[in-house]
């Protein structure tokens, strides 16, 4: 792909991975083909900033977990008051890396 | 999720739950009430949908299981994860295996879907109410 497309992607999608994964990923893209790029730049990203939110306000219900796709540790919130408390304010500090992880496994699938 | 994440995380949330219920299980006794570490109910004083879930649990397992319920239906659940996940874990670690996984990933997969994930967000709601009108 040409180089100034996957600059343009990595510029306005670089807040939705983590800063080590960007390089690898602009390298996949520009070995890519031309015909992936209406998938990649229509993939749905979740935004960090988004989970962080939720994960604040209703963290003890396990939301934050159930909106980035991870339903099992969600109800695993939910059901014990956020892990008594202590896991609903440790998720605080984990959950925009976990929305980061997320959107990397998601545009991995197009990109291997 | 990786094999080893989950059953690491499991083991953890098992042996947590264990410990707080024998805590729980003692102070209850000695002091006579109840300890909440629950933020909703520390911050707003209404409780969440899963509060009561500790006594509910305790009440299983001392015999009373319509106490139980009245508690918190969804201590059955806790309940039947803290029995099963242990023995399901060690019998996956000892023959190899990834059963728990595999059953983890195709839960998930139909929690996911509409027609369940629809009724059981009704269900925690109304059980919400529920415990709102019963004042926990």
């Amino acid at each position: 792909m040409e180089a100034q497309k996957v600059d343009m992607f990595i510029m306005s999608n670089a807040k939705y991975f983590e800063s080590y994964q960007i390089n690898g990923i602009r390298e996949r893209l520009i070995a890519l083909d031309d015909s992936k790029w209406a998938m990649i730049s229509s993939v749905q990203l979740k935004d960090p900033t988004v989970s962080l939110i939720v994960s604040i306000l209703a963290g003890s219900l396990g939301i934050d977990r159930f909106l980035i796709g991870d339903t099992g540790l969600g109800i695993g919130k939910l059901l014990t008051c956020g892990g008594l408390g202590i896991w609903a304010i440790i998720d605080w500090f984990l959950i925009m890396g976990a929305t980061r992880e997320k959107n990397m496994q998601k545009i991995q699938q197009l990109l291997y | 999720m990786s094999r080893n994440k989950l059953y690491a995380l499991l083991s953890t949330a098992c042996a947590a739950g264990y410990i707080w219920i024998i805590i729980t299980f003692y102070q209850t006794n000695a002091l006579g009430n109840d300890p909440t570490v629950c933020l909703i109910k520390s911050i707003t004083g209404v409780p969440c949908p899963s509060c009561g879930s500790t006594r509910s649990v305790l009440s299983i397992f001392s015999g009373h299981f319509t106490e139980a319920l009245y508690w918190n239906p969804l201590g059955l659940v806790i309940v039947l994860i803290l029995l099963i996940a242990p023995f399901w874990i060690a019998f996956d670690l000892v023959t190899r295996n990834d059963s728990l996984l595999r059953f983890y990933n195709q839960a998930e997969l139909i929690l996911k879907k509409r027609w369940v994930a629809i009724p059981a967000i009704i269900l925690i709601l109304v059980n919400w109410i529920w415990n709102i009108m019963k004042g926990l």
